[in-house]
């Protein structure tokens, strides 16, 4: 079963993950994710470089602390 | 977004009162304007209701903590709270309990130049509880009379304004339920509505939100003044709120930031642009979002906003949340599936369908849309139909 992630905004380079199935390694979108993902947690829609924006709702959220690649775990150890 | 148009935009069927507003409600309305006046109310209320009209609707209780004492900015708050209570435009008849002669006389003078249909009575003319009551029941039936009367009309969504609140946050209403909410308030707004968003401390962290959605830098700075107000007020209070939040419970459920804990909230606006900073209670001046400064805890900010004339409030929650105004019909919106599994009988719109993916966010802000074109045009919220709801006004000073 594929991993429910949402990107509230077009703008967005990550997608939030809404589900439980965190032995799943695949979104619905076909992202691949590089671990396992919590409820609620996010994931990178694209790679991101150190010193580059976390976007999501559309605005930013905080900036990567070190490069991020596609379908990485984004949170407190790679974004500030 | 399907609805009725005609050259002035979408249109519902709702109450035309004599000043140019329009209801959502027709409401027999039972007011106490002091909390020593509120067990009469109460007992009234339940006895006119026990022998009402069949078809007729409850009598609604408009009462609170309001008190006598107060120093001057929190007794002129109180009373342009409950003035605007009163005179809401989902009232159709109110009937207005004093205690004394003087204040009765006071307020039968402030409202007697609407030509509403108010009866103002003071507790002190009767002689005796049990008489107090049957007055107060016999009055209520004169004035339900004149309820009966009144019949819903084509009006426009241009009349109409609306209270975004939420509570129980969680990521469900954070990516889902607080996003579709913004879609359909872009559609609202593009409707000539006016649309009120509040809670000052929840806009710490949202700066650089009030910066960009704002239509002038002047209105950005009153707001963010406010916001900074109220941060230092809890700093003086020994609360830091910057540096530890999001705290460890946050980081634990997926938020990294705080900038990304207070979009959570701010993406109710959707893309709409900040017209205006309101006081407490004050109404909008046109269409369009108005930010107002208000407390957090959720019955007393949707108070204001329902003060302000709010006719319908939109509530997105997580976990499950009761509060609502009984004035005002609150339309709890969900998206969490065990939450909305489990208070089925407490949640209006549920967008499960949302959260599992298999309904845009677009399709979502239609379905808010639907009901609240139908709540508008009578169909009951679950916080009507439980009668659930409260008025609190904010107090700055301590009572004398």
């Amino acid at each position: 079963m594929p991993r429910i992630a949402l990107r509230v905004s077009p703008a967005d380079n990550v997608v939030t993950l809404l589900d439980f199935h965190q032995h799943e390694r695949v979104t619905q979108d076909g992202l691949s994710l590089t671990s396992e993902i919590p409820f609620g947690h996010k994931a990178a829609l694209c790679a991101i470089r150190e010193g580059e924006a976390i976007i999501k709702y559309g605005v930013p959220i905080g900036v990567a602390t070190r490069s991020i690649s596609t379908g990485e775990h984004v949170h407190v150890h790679n974004c500030r | 977004m399907s609805t009725t148009v005609d050259e002035d935009g979408p249109n519902f069927q709702g109450f035309r009162r004599a000043d140019g507003r329009v209801g959502v409600r027709n409401h027999l309305a039972l007011v106490s304007t002091v909390a020593l006046a509120n067990r009469v109310v109460e007992l009234a209320a339940s006895r006119y209701d026990a022998s009402r009209p069949a078809g007729d609707d409850r009598v609604l209780l408009i009462r609170g903590e309001f008190q006598r004492g107060l120093q001057s900015t929190d007794a002129q708050l109180q009373d342009d709270i409950v003035f605007r209570l009163i005179t809401h435009p989902n009232v159709g008849a109110a009937v207005v309990l004093c205690h004394d002669r003087a204040a009765a006389r006071i307020w039968r003078e402030r409202l007697a130049v609407l030509g509403n249909a108010i009866q103002v009575l003071a507790f002190m003319d009767a002689h005796g509880v049990e008489r107090m009551i049957e007055r107060t029941v016999k009055v209520l039936s004169e004035q339900a009379e004149f309820v009966r009367t009144q019949r819903r009309s084509s009006c426009p969504w241009s009349s109409l304004t609306f209270a975004l609140e939420c509570g129980g946050s969680d990521a469900s209403s954070a990516v889902c339920v607080n996003p579709a909410v913004g879609r359909f308030v872009d559609h609202a707004v593009a409707c000539g509505v006016r649309v009120i968003v509040s809670e000052t401390a929840e806009f710490i962290g949202g700066e650089s939100v009030v910066r960009q959605q704002s239509v002038s830098d002047e209105i950005a700075q009153s707001i963010l003044a406010r916001i900074e107000v109220t941060e230092s007020r809890m700093a003086a209070n020994g609360d830091r709120y910057r540096g530890v939040n999001p705290t460890a419970e946050n980081i634990e459920a997926g938020l990294t930031t705080l900038v990304e804990k207070t979009m959570g909230a701010l993406c109710k606006i959707g893309s709409a642009r900040f017209k205006s900073c309101l006081d407490f209670g004050q109404p909008p001046a046109g269409a369009g979002l108005h930010f107002m400064d208000t407390p957090f805890f959720s019955p007393c900010s949707i108070t204001g906003m329902v003060a302000a004339g709010a006719q319908v409030t939109l509530f997105s929650m997580g976990v499950f949340n009761p509060s609502g105004n009984p004035l005002s019909p609150t339309i709890k919106i969900c998206g969490n599936p065990e939450t909305v599994s489990h208070w089925r009988d407490g949640i209006d719109v549920a967008l499960v369908d949302l959260i599992e993916g298999r309904i845009s966010l677009d399709s979502a802000g239609d379905l808010i849309y639907k009901a609240v074109q139908q709540v508008s045009e009578g169909r009951r919220t679950y916080t009507e139909a439980w009668g659930d709801g409260q008025f609190i006004i904010p107090r700055g000073l301590p009572a004398f």
